[in-house]
This record gives C-alpha cells, sequence and structure tokens, in this order.
C-alpha cells in the first residue's frame, strides 16, 4: 500500500468541493430527465406503431436508432465522464471500436444482402419458407386468441 | 476535472506523466469495457443478420412481451419501460455515489451504492419474470412446422412458450438470441450488483477512506454505467424495432 513515486495523483484529480458537486449534480439529474423523456417517448411510438401501420417502417427504425444512439451518447459522455477526459483518451476509446462495429455493420448487410435472395438460399431455408407459407395459407391458427403471432406477421406481408 | 496538473501537450509523451491524466486502473477498465462492448456489438450484428434473413417469420415484441405483474390486461412493451427506468435509474445514483466519493463523503457513497444495488436486483428479478413468462407462453398456443426425428420429417405441432428449439411466437431463431443476449446481459447486470456489493463492504469498513480517494467506485461505476449502455442497445433492437 506505501508506494510513492514521483507521478501527480491521478486518483485524485477529480476531487471537488460542495459548491462544484452542488452544480454537478444539477447537470446529471439534468441528463437523467432528458434520458428519462427520450424513453418514455419511444415507448409511446412503439406503442402506437401497430395501430398506425409505422411497424416496420424505414423513418421509424430510424428515428429509434438515432435516439438510442444519442442515449448512448448522454451515457458514455456524461455518466461515464468520457466528454471531460483528455481528448486523446476519448480517440483511443472511440475510434478504435467505431472502426471494428462500422466494419461488422457493412459485412452483415453485404452477406445478408447476397443470402436474403431467394436463389441464395440453403435447401433448408427454402423448405421452412415453404412450410411457413403453408401453414398461413392452409390452417391457420388453432385457437385464434387475441395473441396469433403467425397470423400477425402474416398481415404485414 | 478541472483540479488536474496542467500539462503541455507537446510534453506529455515525452515519459514521466500519464498522457491520459489518468490512472492505470481507470484506463485499462475502459480497455475492457470496449472489448465487451465489441462482444456485445458483434452479438447484436449477428441478431440483426438472422432477424433480416428471416423476417417473414420473425415475431413483433409487442405481441410477445405483454404481460405485466398483477395486470389481467396484456399491455405491450409496459414492462420492459419499467425494466428500462429501473436501470437508467440506478445508473443515476451510482454516478451520484462517484460524486459524492469525489467530495470523500462516505455517507453519501454509501446511501447511493445502496440504492444502486437494489436497482440492479429489481432489474436482475424483472428479468427472470420477463423470462419466466417467455418460456411458458400464453393458453392457446400455436401451430408450429416441429421436426420429428421419428418421422424424419417437419410434422405440424402445437407449441407453447419458448426454448431452444421451439418457439410458440414465430422464428426459434429470436428466442436463442433473445436467451443468449438478454442472459448474456443479465449475467453481466448480476456481476455488477456483486461487485458493487464488495466496493460498498469496503466502503462500510472505511478501506477508502484511509487511501484518500474513492476511485474504486469510480471504476465499479464505470462497468455499472456500461451494462446501463448495453440495455439501451438491447431494448431498441429487442423490443422496440
Amino acid at each position: 500500500m506505501e508506494f510513492h513515486d514521483d507521478y501527480p495523483e491521478y486518483e485524485k484529480m477529480a476531487h471537488h468541493d460542495e459548491a462544484q458537486g452542488k452544480k454537478m449534480r444539477r447537470t446529471l439529474w439534468n441528463v437523467f430527465w432528458i434520458m428519462l423523456i427520450i424513453t418514455v417517448f419511444e415507448l409511446i411510438i412503439g406503442f402506437m406503431a401497430p395501430g398506425h401501420g409505422w411497424s416496420g417502417t424505414l423513418w421509424l427504425k430510424t428515428l429509434f436508432i438515432t435516439l438510442t444512439i444519442a442515449k448512448a451518447g448522454f451515457i458514455v459522455m456524461a455518466f461515464m465522464h468520457l466528454g471531460h477526459e483528455v481528448k486523446f483518451f476519448k480517440y483511443t476509446v472511440l475510434a478504435p471500436y467505431t472502426v471494428f462495429m462500422l466494419y461488422c455493420i457493412f459485412i452483415c448487410l453485404n452477406e445478408g444482402t447476397y443470402s436474403g435472395k431467394p436463389a441464395n438460399r440453403t435447401p433448408i431455408d427454402q423448405l421452412l419458407v415453404k412450410q411457413q407459407e403453408d401453414l398461413r395459407a392452409g390452417h391457420g391458427h388453432q385457437g385464434g386468441g387475441h395473441d396469433a403471432p403467425a397470423e400477425h406477421g402474416a398481415e404485414h406481408h | 476535472m478541472s483540479h488536474s496538473v496542467e500539462i503541455d501537450p507537446k510534453e506529455a509523451w515525452n515519459g514521466g506523466v500519464s498522457p491520459f491524466r489518468l490512472s492505470y486502473g481507470k484506463i485499462f477498465m475502459w480497455f475492457f469495457l470496449i472489448s465487451d462492448a465489441l462482444t456485445f456489438g458483434g452479438l447484436l450484428c449477428a441478431y440483426g443478420f438472422i432477424r433480416h434473413k428471416y423476417s417473414d417469420v420473425w415475431p413483433k415484441a409487442e405481441n410477445v412481451f405483454t404481460h405485466f405483474p398483477f395486470v389481467e390486461q396484456h399491455i405491450p412493451l409496459a414492462y420492459v419501460g419499467l425494466m428500462t427506468f429501473i436501470l437508467i435509474m440506478s445508473s443515476v445514483t451510482m454516478v451520484l455515489a462517484v460524486e459524492a466519493g469525489h467530495r470523500n463523503d462516505k455517507r453519501g457513497v454509501l446511501v447511493w451504492m445502496f440504492w444502486t444495488i437494489i436497482g440492479g436486483l429489481a432489474f436482475v428479478g424483472s428479468q427472470a419474470w420477463e423470462w419466466y413468462h417467455f418460456i411458458v407462453g400464453t393458453d392457446v398456443g400455436a401451430l408450429r412446422m416441429v421436426w420429428d426425428p421419428e418421422v424424419g420429417n417437419y410434422v405440424q405441432k402445437t407449441i407453447y412458450g419458448a426454448n431452444m428449439t421451439v418457439n410458440e411466437y414465430g422464428a426459434p431463431q429470436f428466442a436463442n438470441f433473445f436467451f443468449f443476449i438478454t442472459g448474456f446481459h443479465g449475467t453481466h447486470v448480476f456481476s455488477g450488483v456483486v461487485i458493487n456489493f464488495v466496493i460498498f463492504m469496503n466502503v462500510i469498513m472505511g478501506t477508502y477512506e484511509r487511501r484518500g480517494h474513492y476511485e474504486m467506485v469510480e471504476k465499479v461505476g464505470l462497468y455499472w454505467h456500461f451494462v446501463d449502455l448495453v440495455w439501451v442497445f438491447v431494448f431498441t433492437f429487442f423490443y422496440l424495432l
């Protein structure tokens, strides 16, 4: 435990007094309220989506992903304090992650487009899709209850 | 923050000081979180790939997660909204504990960490409840094509609930990814609660008071915010989209 060198004490650099603490707490609660409002807004839109035929539309997906990235930004920059770190450290954390994730998303879209084409489907996939179609066309849902997922899926296609 | 020793950027990389102005423990917590975030990012990308491929048989979350405790009606998305609220709330109490640590306020750290642990336990409990209802399924069930090894082909069967091979609500892959990704996230929440508890006990025993700083609370706080961060993405990709 008794270890001393000439380095500055980085562990204590974030220390502050009561006045600064009060200011910081106000900022943190503001961030909380923003995030809560975004989440409630997302839930309301998500709740309304099926009734208005918004499900699966491009603008809805874009909206949800944008809001999610905004929330992620608030968490990382304010709660995890990355916004206040040294510039070099910000890039050290964010740059490798962004590069790898953009590549991952690119490869998913690229390969997903290829394997999604009917001609490129494997025999098992073709069998599964055909069976699902037969099931919908012929027999429908057994119970016919309020939450019949197979029928819900059919409405949108 | 602003109290730090000012370092000339030209001198920062000449040795003798940390150019990041951070202790090595905090830097490596960040590096660990990057690797963990890449794992979750890879899982969510795989989820998106499979979901796109089987979009015609993919279940809609608002038809699957409709239960709410003590309520008979089916309210889609309400329960997961509550879970999200609990986790964001516990993230706020964690950051307030970190802030109290920066003022060497032992009592403040204890109070806020206590609420963080309670929030974490509430979230893990909610997830268990959600899993239970997903596994049990509805009373009516649904007709699905299921592989029968005796017949050597797919046969029609009424399925109740979901497991790793069949899913009442649609494609079995939905259940696989749901169990794996929310399970992996739930494991992180649980381990976060355990680590929070260990740090909480250390605060009670005055370990950090003797040390002169509460940086351990900050490091475990980073982990806890990361768990919240992952949930924000899981919430969007599983429940909203």
